[in-house]
């Protein structure tokens, strides 16, 4: 089975001034298809800046990156662009809607503008997300009308819109409540389970990383730790 | 167009600043309508009252100048003298009022002998410039029985009409006599017919007009005339018309612009002037544009942040940006162009006691087509900067923030 993410010897290296620092030191990471991933770090750890490595939001200094088999470090800038909208799915921790669209039409986002328009189809579409992510009385409410773990949610349809090979999300429940954010995990879970889509989730929460199949720990730009959490999988 | 409907939502999403936004852009439409109006009216309306009153065009002889006779055997060199006490004259003229009347150009023609004398009335002594016409073309050129406002405008054998400040100087009513005397000191008795009011000092205070039956022997052009005046269909066509006749008759023609080259640069001076006004009223509403954009662009970071994530490309989110401006710039062109309208023809109705407008509007020239289309052009333009800035934005420095 190849794999889904395939990043190897990620180096980065910002510069501020004369002042160089380096985040992310040779960093290797492999996800397969199907795996809820939590990239764990403390504050300043790198974990932010290879997420968004990985998300083609961000070239490395060094390093290489296949994704879905792809090779995707050398592209253009409006390659990269073409491929984070077909391959890839975001979810951040604001979930950034857009408040003059219905949340069917935040879904169909990411298919539409490239399209010139959102077909019946991609309507169709974006409607099933949003009934699998439980906003089926919601479907064509305004996105000021959602409560915050609702606009999550809407979201996470959202990175899902494409059918995306991988989706990144970067503290996904760090601006919601306790019980919104359980609701967020739950569902990010069955997506993961049911429809085998491919999760690398950035936290410095434990609780978040308690629940993923596998976490791996950055500490000073490096991997520190690679591990297997049998226990995520079976969603307890 | 799916970039159309993410501008006009955007638009819709704030209804009373995107109001405000396009009443500031039909206000500077508004003003640049106003002005053109204000400008072309006032332009027409100098115009019509210089061209009024008097001719278009005017055909005299060339101005004769003594010259110099070559002289092949002796060593001397022959000058020839012009008279000065020869009036000048055009012999054919009836050939050339014919050429006139087949020109569809013409609306009137008026030959006429002009010269300087002087009204006598006891110890009162008047110099007048005499135009003496036919009679029944009386009004081909200013419309002079319209404006008699004592007597009658029959001129008669021995009749003469003058002007209301000319008649108070002299102390004159219609139906008195008054002794003419020419500048080549010919003397005669006339009766005031009638006594005209046009408005225009220079006429009510300095011209008399007199037939031509009776003028000839006063001038001593038993057969001639001094000047052919003539009258176009459009006045603004007289300077070309001036250069055709001169080539056709080999007279001196002159049109009503070079006669009042004065006019003709205040005018131009005006137009100017004018055009400054309505470059910086376009101006202030291009920045009004670009500012509100800008801000619109600014507020919508996180937005255009994650747009760009998802791989939508920079020219979908310029596109945004620039039709936002095109919406803003057709509807608040559209508004000013209408209440701009609306304004002028409202002030077109305000009159002086006398009748007169109180502004020389002219609100069908408020140069509508440009204003629009200059409005429209203008704010795609003004929404460039803020569409590129919006187009450039990092992701992830939008998605952060």
């Amino acid at each position: 089975m190849s794999p889904v993410l395939d990043a190897r010897g990620i180096g980065m290296t910002f510069r501020n001034g004369d002042e160089l620092t380096e985040v992310l030191k040779g960093v290797d990471l492999t996800l397969n298809p199907g795996e809820l991933a939590a990239l764990l770090g403390a504050s300043g750890s790198g974990k932010s800046t290879l997420l968004s490595i990985v998300g083609l939001l961000l070239r490395p200094t060094v390093g290489t990156i296949t994704i879905a088999g792809e090779r995707v470090d050398t592209l253009s800038e409006a390659q990269r662009a073409l491929f984070r909208n077909r391959r890839l799915g975001f979810i951040f921790q604001f979930h950034y809607l857009l408040p003059d669209f219905t949340a069917t039409e935040n879904v169909a986002f990411p298919a539409a503008a490239p399209a010139g328009g959102i077909s019946p189809e991609m309507r169709r579409r974006a409607r099933d997300l949003l009934a699998r992510v439980g906003l089926s009385d919601r479907m064509e409410f305004p996105a000021t009308r959602l409560s915050g773990g609702q606009k999550q949610r809407v979201a996470i349809a959202r990175a899902l819109m494409n059918g995306p090979d991988l989706v990144l999300a970067d503290e996904p429940t760090g601006s919601l409540d306790r019980a919104s954010a359980e609701q967020v995990l739950d569902l990010m879970r069955e997506v993961n389970q049911e429809d085998g889509a491919t999760f690398l989730i950035c936290t410095h929460d434990e609780h978040v990383a308690a629940r993923c199949t596998r976490r791996i720990s950055l500490s000073d730009g490096r991997v520190e730790s690679v591990m297997r959490t049998d226990l995520g999988a079976r969603g307890a | 167009m799916f970039a159309f409907t993410v501008a006009r939502r955007y638009l819709f999403s704030n209804p009373s600043q995107t109001a405000l936004l396009i009443a500031g852009v039909a206000l500077g439409v508004t003003a640049f309508v106003f002005i053109t109006a204000l400008i072309q009216g006032l332009a027409i309306r100098l115009t019509d009252d210089v061209t009024a009153n008097s001719a278009h065009v005017s055909l005299e002889p060339v101005t004769r100048v003594a010259r110099v006779l070559p002289s092949a055997d002796v060593d001397v060199e022959s000058v020839a003298i012009v008279s000065t006490f020869q009036r000048r004259q055009i012999r054919a003229w009836a050939s050339t009022v014919e050429l006139l009347r087949s020109q569809p150009s013409v609306s009137a023609i008026s030959p006429q002998i002009s010269g300087s004398a002087f009204l006598v009335k006891g110890e009162a002594v008047a110099p007048v410039a005499v135009s003496a016409i036919d009679p029944s073309g009386l009004d081909a050129i200013s419309p002079i029985s319209t404006e008699i406002v004592s007597g009658d405008a029959s001129l008669g054998a021995d009749g003469i009409l003058i002007g209301v400040r000319l008649a108070e100087n002299l102390g004159l009513s219609a139906g008195q006599p008054v002794l003419f005397r020419t500048d080549r000191g010919v003397d005669r008795l006339l009766t005031v017919r009638g006594i005209f009011q046009t408005g225009l000092q220079s006429l009510d205070e300095r011209v008399a007009y007199l037939s031509l039956q009776t003028a000839r022997p006063l001038f001593l052009l038993p057969e001639g005339v001094t000047n052919i005046e003539v009258k176009l269909v459009d006045p603004a066509r007289a300077r070309e018309f001036a250069a055709f006749l001169t080539e056709a008759t080999g007279l001196r023609a002159t049109s009503w612009q070079e006669k009042n080259a004065n006019l003709e640069g205040a005018l131009a001076a005006q137009a100017r002037t004018g055009t400054l006004i309505q470059i910086f009223s376009l101006i202030s509403v291009l920045i009004g544009i670009a500012s509100a954009l800008s801000l619109s662009a600014n507020r919508r970071r996180g937005e255009i942040g994650i747009m760009r994530a998802f791989g939508v490309s920079k020219r979908f989110i310029a596109g945004v940006f620039v039709l936002q401006g095109l919406l803003i710039g057709v509807v608040g062109a559209g508004i000013g162009c209408l209440s701009g309208f609306a304004l002028c023809s409202w002030l077109a109705t305000l009159t002086e006691p006398d009748g007169m407008m109180v502004l020389p509007i002219a609100p069908s020239e408020g140069g509508y087509v440009a204003v629009f289309l200059l409005t429209t052009l203008g704010a795609i333009l003004a929404s460039v900067i803020p569409a590129r800035s919006a187009a450039r934005l990092d992701p992830l420095e939008a998605i952060q923030q």
